[in-house]
């Protein structure tokens, strides 16, 4: 490859990485900037990180914190153990060769909840496990201990087509040849698929589950649309993605604080990016993947 | 989070750009003001502020045509956020340099904030302020009793009530807290109607509509609110006690399920006629009677026969002049004419659920809405207890007041729990309860 090329490459990634600067990469920067500041009384002042120790310091804010920061683990491991083997599940299913012609209509019919909008899935939800006029006698999202894992499963239900189709386009990769050879030598069904197939779509699993801790670390948008900016009851469903809004963006009764709402989005940027560097620099390179 | 941060950075973008497409397409600034007569065709644009994103079509239909014909030369845009982003909206505008010229006020701490940071052009002397009485102008002043906005509306809160439920029962509307518990047994006993249409799933309408409308009977009003703010009187005082105690009186007459049970589900039941009574805010009037209901309205109950009646009157929104406006004399022109009646029956009738605040009464046309107004007669009016100066801090008092409210209900937490929660969380911040 000569030098034109590296210009070439240069100028067509450009716009796309002005894009990416301006409205990802300088918010994030800024907002870091912003949480070394005290805006309160007007005028910016430094205070290095004053804010962060405040956040964990303040019995109250940091009480809201832990709480938010546990909520939000919860929230993750109900996704990691439902939607991810549920995907998988499926996506086996699916390239299974069972469903003959109708793949394509469960395909469809499985990825339909996830394009549709939170407030829709929220809404829906709610009506049916309403107990005045759904079908549940038991108020799940009014008891503390059944609102965070009823709000995880209505999220469950919307986006497990997410991990399905990701991991039934790999499965779809995976060689027929190689499939034959283990039929040749007398494997079933259940042995070729964990001793033939999920070998090679490991990757792509390990892929699904660091992106589901993102997401759900990122997560936000269902439980406002259920629950609002204080979610209750007693902030059991509270998540970092609440929290965050609530400080940033003040309630009824809560002053906006746009500084230690900075400061509550850079320590959500450190949780996701500490762990997704762990996980890329510890486990996914061990994960290997073979060339076919 | 990077959703949230796109779109934290999309709203500023976006206000940035409006602005910026406001500047070049207003004529140029008119410095002397609107007072000297502008030569024809050039007009001073005003922007309006406003979280009351619904009311777009209101303000630019209505409220503005009626201004603009009185005043040629002034023509003001409405320029609202969303209620969430509202606050946050505006702090970064104004710091930013592009915030509108008219700012919408939200009552006590968030208002005493931006009069800290210098939002606000005083008012103080100026006539338009003689419109009101002191307390309705509280709300939006400093420490040190300076005025910064012109108030334009409040909500009352109160008891909805279905009067042919009431007639099938023969039940009188109740005007002490004995018949008031006596009325919801009889629809209990019944057993055809759900007595109280509340739902515990959004907490701040136990606190806005539950303790802060049947409270202030116990704590006196301004003397008990007065009394926590200036640290003279504690949440755990008898008086307060006995209104968290009427408060938990109404768990045995709520409908099943209620832990679970949102906002527009308590209207619902109302509206379907399954539900005797609601106690609501009086601006969701148009929801509540949206079914042809044949509904009434009646105040808190009071503690003793002929006893003091009360009346929650909460100041909702007030206009203040920008300090960075530089159209200061036309937009003084505007706020002066918020305070006519011209502005305020025109306001309130197209709104109806808001109420005016000014000393001159003003006529409803919906009739629940004026039932409501004359609830205020021989009332005393006070407004909620945890917004003024009890939030300002962490943790703040009227989200706690939410929370302890929500948990005496859904996990029958007691009075006595509850206050001293909420004595240690206020005397954790705010000096005068330390």
């Amino acid at each position: 490859m000569n030098r034109a090329h590296y210009r070439y490459f240069l100028v067509f990634t450009l716009p796309a990485l002005a894009v990416y600067v301006v409205f990802a990469a300088l918010p994030l920067v800024n907002s870091i900037w912003y949480s070394l500041y005290d805006t309160d009384s007007g005028v910016a002042r430094f205070v290095g990180l004053e804010n962060y120790v405040y956040l964990f310091t303040n019995p109250t804010t940091s009480e809201r914190f832990w709480n938010a920061l546990t909520n939000n683990l919860e929230f993750f491991a109900i996704h990691l153990v439902v939607e991810v083997p549920l995907g998988l599940l499926l996506a086996a299913l699916l390239t299974s060769g069972r469903l003959r012609r109708s793949t394509g209509l469960y395909r469809t019919l499985l990825f339909i909840p996830t394009t549709l909008s939170v407030v829709i899935v929220g809404f829906v939800w709610r009506l049916i496990i309403n107990p005045l006029w759904g079908l549940v006698d038991f108020p799940l999202l009014g008891d503390e201990r059944t609102a965070l894992p009823t709000i995880s499963l209505m999220s469950v239900w919307q986006y497990v087509g997410i991990p399905m189709i990701f991991l039934y386009a790999a499965l779809l990769a995976v060689p027929n040849d190689v499939l034959e050879a283990a039929r040749v030598e007398g494997s079933g069904a259940w042995s070729t698929f964990w001793r033939v197939k999920f070998p090679l779509i490991a990757p792509q699993f390990g892929l699904i589950a660091i992106l589901t801790y993102i997401w759900t670390f990122n997560g936000f948008d269902l439980v406002f649309a259920l629950n609002g900016s204080a979610p209750g009851p007693n902030y059991s469903t509270d998540i970092l993605g609440t929290l965050f809004y609530r400080t940033f963006f003040g309630s009824s009764g809560q002053l906006s604080d746009l500084d230690l709402g900075a400061t509550v989005a850079s320590v959500i940027f450190l949780i996701i990016l500490v762990v997704t560097a762990a996980y890329f620099g510890l486990l996914h390179r061990r994960l290997r993947s073979y060339e076919l | 989070m990077h959703a949230i941060r796109a779109s934290v950075a999309l709203v500023a973008a976006a206000a940035a750009v409006l602005t910026a497409a406001c500047a070049p397409s207003a004529t140029p600034v008119t410095t002397g003001g609107s007072a000297a007569p502008a030569a024809a065709g050039e007009k001073t644009v005003l922007t309006l502020g406003s979280w009351r994103t619904e009311d777009l079509a209101m303000w630019e239909d209505e409220i503005l045509p009626a201004f603009e014909k009185s005043h040629p030369d002034i023509d003001v845009k409405f320029a609202a956020t969303n209620t969430n982003e509202y606050n946050a909206a505006i702090q970064s505008q104004v710091d930013g340099g592009t915030g509108p010229d008219l700012i919408t006020c939200r009552p006590y701490d968030v208002n005493r904030s931006w009069i800290k940071k210098g939002y606000f052009e005083k008012l103080d002397g100026k006539p338009m302020l003689e419109a009101f009485e002191p307390l309705a102008l509280d709300p939006w002043s400093d420490d040190a009793g300076s005025r910064y906005c012109l108030p334009t509306a409040a909500v009352l809160a109160g008891f909805y009530y279905n009067k042919d439920i009431f007639a099938e029962l023969g039940l009188q509307v109740p005007t002490t807290q004995d018949e008031f518990l006596a009325v919801l047994k009889k629809i209990k006993d019944n057993g055809k109607y759900t007595p109280l249409a509340v739902g515990s799933s959004e907490s701040w309408q136990l606190a806005y509509n539950g303790l802060y409308s049947i409270g202030p009977v116990y704590w006196k009003g301004e003397e008990g609110r007065q009394g926590l703010i200036k640290g003279t009187k504690k949440v755990t005082d008898p008086d307060f006690q006995k209104a968290f105690d009427a408060f938990a009186a109404w768990k045995p007459y709520l409908p099943k399920g209620f832990e679970s049970l949102k906002y527009p589900d308590m209207t619902q039941l109302f509206t379907l006629g399954k539900a005797a009574i609601l106690p609501d805010g009086s601006w969701n009037i148009n929801q509540v009677a949206v079914d042809g209901l044949n509904v009434g309205v009646f105040g808190p109950p009071t503690d003793v026969p002929g006893g003091d009646r009360y009346l929650q009157e909460m100041p909702d929104m007030a206009i203040g002049i920008s300090a960075a406006s530089k159209n200061k004399a036309a937009a003084e022109e505007f706020l002066a004419w918020t305070a006519t009646p011209e502005f305020l029956e025109l306001y309130v009738n197209k709104l109806p659920g808001f109420f005016s605040m000014a000393k001159q009464p003003v006529t409803y046309t919906n009739p629940l809405a004026q039932a409501f107004a004359d609830l205020k007669n021989g009332a005393k009016l006070t407004p909620r207890l945890g917004l003024d100066r009890l939030s300002a801090g962490t943790p703040p008092f009227d989200d706690e007041v939410w929370r302890v409210l929500q948990l005496m209900l859904n996990e029958d937490l007691s009075t006595q729990k509850a206050t001293e929660e909420l004595q240690k969380g206020l005397a954790s911040w705010y000096t005068p309860q330390q």
